[in-house]
């Protein structure tokens, strides 16, 4: 009886929330805009580092807005969630090319999403434009736009850079240990690719006759970071190189220095980079990869700083917290997708997919990472972009190439170390 | 040899860690016949909670455990009470559960975003400190959490087998109309359950966010290995769940230093496939059926 | 009797199939056919896995790795050799089931591995399988398959998938409807029941028992095989994700397991929420009504929607039907949400508690025995 009573309340409860859901849809419809769209992984295992590119996408959106829209008309940025999955990715751009019909796509997040995304916009021959993507060698399609330039043989060119920014020191490593993460764009950085010449962090280092003396593979989702760090505290590697995702460096750091441990050196892929500055001194030092930091030369670049101060508000109106309130790598990469798109569009002066696609060929854009050329001879990269930054005094400054380092920063290691 | 050992040891430590995670699952599973993936939901957003009053205030995260267990002895016992309006139980209590799981986590990621949540450092600096035997470092966390997993398994086994009520719940895991027959008042004791429940969750949550970096969805990293220590430890069985936990915390950190992390749930898992052929009662029994 | 129904199936079928030379006179997007796909694959998925544990009782966990199975057996043979895709979809279905086969052979053969343990098996064998794999096959660097070559009788990428997910659905489902109607169904229907009764009476427990797991992951693999094509990038993190395990539990759950039909309602409704809920401008109050709504139909109709159904069959259909008619006409929206949102009209008349749904009707369609009732207290007075 009492159950019973029970079940008639929630009944009435959910037949509220039905008439609501009902009109929903109805809600949604707006005047006339340009309907740009795309996926994010906004739930699952993505979703930390997908946050910033929504927050990033949604500032841009609202700042084109502000000034004119594009082509003279208002823009809405559609954003599904793919749930962190590529097959949900794939079918959501069919929904949104075939039955939202959207003029415009977006790239979603992640390597795994962006390669199953842009076979479905290749289907249909749509501009798409993506900002993390970083199996280079497998995107064959000739109208997509990687934001995240960096070169086709990212493999070889942006260790490269990195062992420069050692040596430039005087004192490189003579040894080195590869420690990864078994993502794709990871294992590539790492080892190289199978359809490339060879490549990878490894390999390089042998190139310039470092040894490599220890390399560890894990996978996602590992709890127990201890054996690792064991592991490499009994190697003792001059430079630890570690392909690193999200908060994998945080993890390894710590059980290291659990182990009373201090790599004389050390590299992470991808951190999320709030993270390893609340580390504070024990990442003293380390170093990432990025396409954009905070200072000169790149406030100078196109954009820039109204990308800074609009991501700044948009970040601490979105409740992030403050170590992701900066831009990095992550929501400058975003940034440039966009650019490209809206650069391309009002290039082409038309939503035409052809025009665009063959201006963004022609033009290439400039953007808040810099120029950004598509050669259709390197699966539309050119130049590797990538640049090294370093912890120093509790902040991620650009220390290699020289030109793009901070003011008065460089790089700071020394295989000599106690 | 000194690697094998470290990662021993590291491997017993991060075992108590599943250990208390799975008690809270256990229990429910094996006397009340829930299967409640909201346990999870439970102790990460008991995690959340102590890293919120921890990085406002600044104090140390285990104070927050003031706050967070009667808290959680409501929250669980509210849950228990939803189960036991609805006589939600068995297979059908995992549908129900994965709805409560979608819904609490939307709720964590609506709070504190998708983004990672980490305590700092200054906060508790001895996240990165050890005790030290020879040559071989117990990090300081682990410890506790293990020491914490002994103490939540043995007084819970204490409860059941050595107190009045606790035989009276077991009576009802066995036989719920009998034991009603005897006076055993069955509703009150499941709501006392389920705070008890919420309670581990809180405690499980505290150590999760001295732990690890915190993400909404970061409980799917644990569901899978907390599934097998359960089984493994025997449906209700407390320290079963215990032993269980540092079984495949071993296995796994064995494993990751000598094969390679990738191949750890091979080894863990088909383990258990061998002990299931060759022990099918499970490692430690059923304490509840028992 | 079997053989009007392997005629209502071919019927069906045939209709479906033609369903997409129909997209130019329906005016329907082409993104229908992509989400139909998906509803097939769903069903073929969570109608399999029901073949096992829904007749027999044996509770799978690890139904992914059969899943996983055939995907990484196409996709390998996709990207490694120039075998055409379409072969290698039976031979994911068959590796999927020697697995399957395997792990029978060794299990079936202890009789203490039931319930809880079975379920722990076959979660710990998934997570082997992964790793495997994983180690093997996939080196952590995915597999990416791209556009692969097909027949073109059978159209364009999303009609080809339609084509194919719908052949496969079918097959699936007119298999569990056939071990649903024959002695081996009634022997699992025993097994269910009681072990040891069944195998007194006479049952071959062990081979019926074999041939159930052997076509439930036959049909998981063949499943699989075809949607890695969809992926068109696989990876071991996406393809043994617990989502699989846990979702075709949920859908048989939900649509009713003792019965063929149960699992494909339950696809249905929750790939079409899952769709109609994927708009991130709601997100936690999509969150929130898809897993309330899940609480609440179970709430409601504990034994899964199918046996409801079956008692509000014709109110279900014309309420179905109305709610349609008025949004095409006077609402509009997408498609697949208006499809959502009669699905929850429906199941909100479903849910209706019985006693609370006998007063309505009975008050406008008086059942014979309150008449006469009535007549009969109005004589005395």
């Amino acid at each position: 009886m009492q159950v019973n009573n029970m079940k008639v309340k929630v009944f009435s409860l959910i037949l509220v929330l039905l008439l609501l859901l009902s009109v929903m849809p109805a809600m949604a419809q707006e005047g006339d805009p340009i309907v740009v769209g795309g996926t994010l992984s906004l739930t699952g295992f993505l979703s930390p580092t997908a946050t910033l590119h929504h927050v990033a996408g949604q500032a841009f959106v609202a700042n084109l807005n502000e000034n004119g829209g594009l082509l003279g008309r208002p823009v809405e940025w559609i954003v599904l969630d793919d749930e962190s999955s590529a097959d949900n990715a794939a079918a959501l751009y069919e929904r949104l090319i075939t039955e939202d019909e959207v003029d415009l796509l977006m790239g979603p997040y992640g390597t795994g999403n962006i390669t199953a995304a842009m076979n479905v916009a290749a289907r249909y021959g749509m501009v798409f434009p993506h900002h993390t993507a970083s199996l280079t060698y497998v995107y064959d399609y000739e109208y997509h736009f990687p934001a995240w330039h960096i070169g086709l043989n990212t493999h070889i060119t942006t260790n490269n850079i990195l062992y420069d920014a050692l040596e430039s020191t005087g004192t490189p490593p003579g040894t080195i240990a590869i420690v990864t993460n078994q993502f794709p764009g990871a294992m590539n950085l790492a080892f190289g690719n199978d359809v490339l010449e060879p490549g990878g962090a490894a390999h390089m280092a042998e190139e310039r006759g470092w040894e490599v003396v220890l390399e560890v593979e894990f996978p996602s989702g590992t709890t127990d970071y201890g054996p690792i760090a064991a592991q490499v505290r009994d190697a003792d590697p001059d430079f630890l190189w570690v392909g690193s995702l999200g908060a994998d460096g945080v993890n390894l750091i710590e059980a290291m220095e659990a182990l009373d441990y201090h790599p004389r050196g050390q590299f992470y892929l991808w951190p999320t980079p709030g993270p390893l500055l609340d580390l504070g001194e024990v990442a003293e030092g380390a170093f990432s990869v990025t396409l954009f930091e905070e200072h000169e030369p790149f406030l100078s670049n196109i954009g820039a700083i109204d990308m800074v101060e609009l991501y700044h508000a948009a970040a601490e109106e979105a409740g992030l917290p403050p170590s992701s309130q900066i831009v990095d790598v992550q929501v400058a990469a975003s940034w440039s997708a966009w650019q490209t798109l809206v650069a391309g569009v009002e290039g082409a002066g038309s939503l035409d997919q052809d025009e665009i696609g063959q201006w963004l060929l022609e033009n290439g854009v400039d953007t808040v990472i810099g120029h950004l050329a598509f050669d259709p001879e390197q699966n539309n990269f050119s130049e590797d972009l990538t640049r090294i930054k370093q912890i120093q005094d509790g902040k991620w400054v650009v220390v290699w190439p020289a030109e793009f380092a901070a003011p008065d920063a460089v790089p700071i290691y020394s295989a000599d170390a106690e | 040899m000194q690697l094998f050992i470290q990662s021993l040891l590291s491997g017993i430590l991060i075992g108590g860690l599943y250990g208390i995670i799975a008690v809270g699952m256990t229990l429910n599973w094996g006397i009340m016949r829930v299967i409640n993936l909201a346990h999870f939901s439970l102790t990460f957003l008991a995690a959340y909670i102590t890293y919120q009053f921890s990085t406002v205030t600044g104090a140390d995260p285990f104070l927050s455990l003031f706050i967070t267990l009667p808290l959680f002895f409501v929250i669980g016992l509210v849950m228990q009470w939803f189960f036991e309006t609805f006589q939600i139980e068995g297979f059908v209590s995992l549908l129900v559960t994965f709805g409560l799981f979608a819904i609490f986590e939307s709720i964590m990621r609506e709070i504190w975003t998708a983004d990672l949540r980490t305590l700092p450092l200054d906060i508790v600096p001895y996240r990165v400190e050890s005790f030290w035997i020879g040559p071989y470092a117990l990090r300081k966390p682990q410890v506790g959490v293990f020491v914490a997993a002994i103490i939540v398994s043995a007084a819970t086994w204490v409860f059941l087998n050595r107190t009045y009520i606790g035989k009276a719940l077991r009576a009802i895991s066995q036989d719920r109309v009998v034991a009603g027959a005897f006076g055993v008042n069955h509703r009150q004791l499941a709501l006392l359950l389920g705070g008890m429940m919420g309670v581990y969750a809180a405690i499980a949550g505290a150590f999760i966010a001295v732990l690890f970096v915190l993400r909404p969805d970061g409980t799917v990293d644990f569901i899978g290995v907390i599934f097998a220590v359960v089984m493994l430890g025997g449906l209700g069985n407390t320290v079963g769940a215990f032993g269980a936990g540092v079984i495949i915390g071993v296995a796994q950190s064995l494993t990751s230093a000598t094969i390679g992390p990738g191949f750890s749930p091979l080894v863990t898992f088909s383990l258990l496939i061998l002990v299931l052929l060759f022990k099918p009662e499970g490692l430690f029994g059923r304490s509840a059926t028992s | 009797m079997k053989w009007r129904a392997l005629l209502g199936f071919i019927i069906v079928g045939l209709v479906l199939a033609y369903f997409p030379e129909l997209r130019d006179m329906l005016g329907y997007p082409r993104y229908v056919l992509t989400f139909m796909y998906f509803a097939f694959f769903w069903t073929s998925l969570a109608t399999s896995w029901n073949i096992l544990t829904g007749y027999s009782g044996y509770f799978s966990f690890g139904h992914g790795a059969f899943y996983g199975v055939g995907v990484y057996t196409t996709a390998a043979i996709v990207t490694k050799t120039e075998l055409p895709f379409l072969l290698t979809l039976p031979l994911a279905g068959v590796l999927a089931s020697l697995l399957g086969l395997t792990v029978g052979f060794v299990v079936f053969r202890l009789p203490q591995l039931r319930g809880e343990l079975f379920a722990l098996l076959t979660l710990a064998v998934e997570f082997v399988v992964a790793a495997i794999l994983f180690n093997l096959v996939d080196g952590g660097y995915g597999l990416s398959i791209g556009r692969v070559p097909y027949p073109d009788f059978l159209g364009d990428f999303s009609e080809m998938m339609f084509r194919l997910g719908l052949l496969i659905a079918l097959l699936t489902v007119f298999a569990a409807y056939l071990v649903h109607h024959s002695r081996l169904g009634r022997g699992l229907f025993a097994i269910h029941d009681d072990e040891a009764v069944a195998e007194g009476l006479g049952v071959p427990t062990f081979r019926y028992k074999m041939m159930a797991l052997g076509l439930s992951t036959f049909f998981a693999g063949l499943a699989g095989g075809l949607h890695a094509v969809q992926l068109s990038y696989v990876d071991i993190g996406g393809v043994f994700k617990l989502t699989v395990p846990l979702f075709v539990i949920l859908m048989s759950l939900l649509g009713g397991r003792r019965h063929w039909l149960g699992p494909l309602i339950g696809a249905v409704i929750i790939h079409t929420f899952n769709d109609a809920f994927s708009d991130t401008r709601f997100q936690l109050l999509n969150d929130v009504a898809t897993g309330g709504l899940l609480i609440a139909i179970i709430l409601f109709m504990p034994e899964g929607i199918y046996e409801r159904l079956r008692q509000r069959l014709i109110p279900a259909a014309t309420l179905a039907l109305l709610v349609v008619v008025i949004q095409a006409l006077a609402i509009g929206g997408r498609i697949t949400v208006q499809f959502a949102v009669m699905l929850l009209f429906v199941i909100a008349l479903l849910m209706i508690p019985q006693r609370f749904y006998d007063t309505v009707i009975g008050r406008f369609v008086p059942s014979f025995e309150s008449v006469k009732a009535k007549i009969r207290s109005g004589a005395e007075e």
